[in-house]
């Protein structure tokens, strides 16, 4: 983030307040599994465009990730599930996914799926993500913040996907090659779409950290 | 004792020594790791949080001290303060907020407390040696680091004025600092001297709490209520100065009618042109409890007498306890004053750009400004602009060049030194801003071809 960039949002009204739910997964919680909170990995937090908001990355992701060892985290941006509506556009929804991050108990890395990995790279440009991962990204801004810290960045599309024009500008954007996953991209959270989706995305992370 | 620890020196590599665990110490070593350094940070108490945290012996907050900047002005711009906390949070959640940031960002491991750093003296050109004073048993420590950051603060020396009879006074005088306890108050005869932001919270304090309060200040001073407009005072103040400069001018004078005619009524005098040439004073309770009769204002304090006290202008009080809130002394002891740019008769450091030594390359000086805005944002970019140049220093001698050149012209208008030594830390938070960015990009942008 710029200093310029810091001092124009210090001056912009802040979004009015809301109260997120937020799912947390922590590996802790898998009592069928031996498996500690590996405190040299980085936690996860998902967002994604879908209205059930934390709650679709119930049904697999977030137990999925803490089997990986890591803490995982889902938050519904206002007016997602049991988070209540209120104004503001992309940047408010950014404001939540930030807000969310900085209660994580460590640095975590955002993964945004559709409209939330618009906001999940709109959040990297104003906290120091540990990673951003970007799954078939929709509607993202044209002008795009630099992340803060420079984090490893993935994108990860559909392969029906892998043409289009916004998939190609985010990826210069960042200047990164995109991975592919077989499926639809709106049907990720179960089934073997999930599966495989969640095994690049897991070994991609595993291999960012020495 | 020194004959214990080793003579030779240990030596980190380019690992960069940052003194002092507060808030400017925090950010100091997470921007210095986010750029990959290694750090070593030393802690003179043994609890993080520095001036925030009650539980550090040198702690310098008074009973009920919340932040005078807002919320959204004083956050660490990449670590916000949750949404619902208040506009102005209090001490205890602004330790809270440093001690998740510290454990955020996992840098209490690279903390080193109850450890003194006794002296620094630069070695082999641009390397410093530091000696590690640990505060119980062990041997002093040296070691040998690529850079060092000061982040100590300047609320830790009390700056103690001397009034005739003082010594002699009957009754009981403490620095504010001192007054960690709002009951010492209740029920007595409270004489606060200062009219600074902290002599007018204790005045504030005392005026509920004490059985009467007299309030001795020496010059006027701005006042701000924490709301203006119905939005935080520094926030709408911020907001307009991005406004058409001819503009600007204007909608200040409009939005600050109301509390300068406030403080006019209640016999205030604004000094100089406006709150840009003076640190103004926020607090929007005060005014209202001098308009109540609850705070009586009065002039400078002549003598101590006694069981009494006698002002410039003839009267006399007999105060139970007197609460001096006359600030505090910047003070850095670590380190030569020279190398701060400072003489032996005139220690005050003289900066480049208030944070660069001018007289070593590795040396530099985090949050030593009063800018009249929320401190934090300001070091955390001083900090980003320390890591940047430590980086280019060794990798991009071209830019480190420019970077020179571009520091020594920001520093230049400082050279017209406040006389007023109360004054020589204040900043124009809107210009140091402008020239810190300016700094970076010399670090950070592309060349132009």
């Amino acid at each position: 983030m710029s200093l310029t960039a810091w001092s124009r949002r210090a001056r912009t009204p802040e979004p009015v307040p809301v109260r997120r739910e937020i799912a947390v997964f922590e590996p802790a919680d898998l009592f069928d599994i031996e498996i500690k909170d590996n405190p040299e990995t980085n936690p996860v937090l998902c967002c994604t465009g879908d209205p059930a908001g934390a709650a679709a990355f119930n049904a697999l992701w977030l137990k999925r990730i803490a089997t990986s060892g890591r803490y995982a985290a889902a938050v519904s941006v206002r007016g997602q599930g049991g988070t209540p509506a209120a104004a503001g556009g992309p940047e408010a929804r950014a404001h939540d996914v930030v807000q969310a991050a900085v209660t994580v108990p460590r640095q975590t890395v955002l993964i945004g799926h559709r409209e939330g990995a618009a906001w999940a790279a709109l959040a990297a440009g104003r906290y120091p993500a540990a990673g951003l991962v970007l799954v078939s990204p929709l509607r993202v801004p044209k002008q795009l913040p630099k992340p803060v810290g420079e984090p490893p960045v993935l994108l990860v599309v559909s392969e029906s996907e892998t043409q289009s024009k916004e998939v190609q500008a985010v990826s210069d954007e960042y200047g990164i090659t995109p991975l592919t996953f077989a499926g639809a991209p709106d049907d990720v959270f179960k089934g073997a779409t999930a599966e495989g989706l969640l095994d690049t995305v897991l070994s991609w992370l595993d291999a960012q950290k020495p | 004792m020194q004959e214990y620890s080793s003579q030779a020196a240990y030596d980190r590599g380019e690992a960069v020594c940052v003194i002092g665990a507060g808030a400017s110490g925090l950010i100091a070593v997470k921007n210095l790791r986010e750029n990959g350094f290694e750090v070593d940070c030393y802690e003179r108490d043994t609890v993080l949080g520095g001036l925030w945290n009650p539980q550090n012996q040198h702690s310098p907050l008074y009973p009920n001290t919340h932040l005078v900047t807002s919320r959204s002005q004083t956050e660490i711009p990449d670590f916000p303060m949750p949404d619902d906390w208040p506009d102005y949070p209090s001490a205890a959640q602004m330790l809270e907020y440093l001690t998740a940031y510290a454990k955020h960002f996992g840098l209490s491991e690279h903390i080193w407390y109850g450890s003194e750093i006794s002296h620094l003296e630069p070695v082999e050109g641009s390397r410093f040696e530091v000696v590690v004073k640990p505060a119980a048993g062990a041997a002093a420590r040296r070691l040998r680091y690529g850079a060092v950051i000061i982040a100590t603060g300047h609320h830790w020396s009390p700056n103690l004025p001397s009034y005739p009879g003082l010594d002699d006074f009957r009754g009981t005088v403490l620095h504010s600092s001192q007054l960690k306890d709002p009951s010492r108050l209740r029920g007595k005869h409270v004489l606060v001297i200062g009219g600074g932001n902290s002599g007018v919270d204790i005045a504030c304090e005392a005026a509920v709490n004490a059985a009467s309060c007299v309030h001795s200040v020496r010059r006027g001073s701005w006042h701000l209520p924490k709301y203006l407009g119905g939005e935080p005072a520094d926030y709408a103040l911020a907001r307009l100065a991005s406004r058409p400069k001819y503009l600007r001018r204007f909608l200040t004078d409009r939005i600050l009618k109301g509390p300068k005619r406030l403080a006019e009524r209640m016999g205030i005098e604004a000094p100089g042109p406006g709150p840009a040439g003076e640190e103004p004073v926020r607090n929007g309770r005060y005014l209202e409890h001098v308009g109540d009769g609850s705070i009586k204002r009065r002039g400078e304090v002549a003598r101590f007498d006694g069981y009494e006290v006698a002002f410039a202008d003839g009267t006399e009080i007999r105060p139970d306890l007197v609460v001096l809130a006359t600030g505090y002394q910047p003070k850095i002891a670590c380190v030569a004053p020279e190398l701060l740019g400072g003489t032996r008769d005139e220690p005050a450091p003289r900066l480049f750009a208030r944070m660069f030594s001018p007289k070593a390359q590795t040396l530099a000086v985090a949050g030593l400004v009063e800018p009249g805005v929320g401190v934090l944002p300001i070091v955390h970019w001083q900090t980003h602009a320390i890591s940047r140049w430590l980086q280019v220093r060794k990798s991009d001698p071209e830019r480190a060049e420019s970077f020179k050149l571009q520091v020594n012209a920001e520093s230049h208008h400082d050279a017209v030194e406040h006389v007023d030594p109360r004054r020589r830390l204040v900043v124009d938070a809107e210009e140091y801003l402008a020239s810190l960015g300016r700094i970076i990009d010399t670090l950070e942008q592309e060349p132009a071809k």
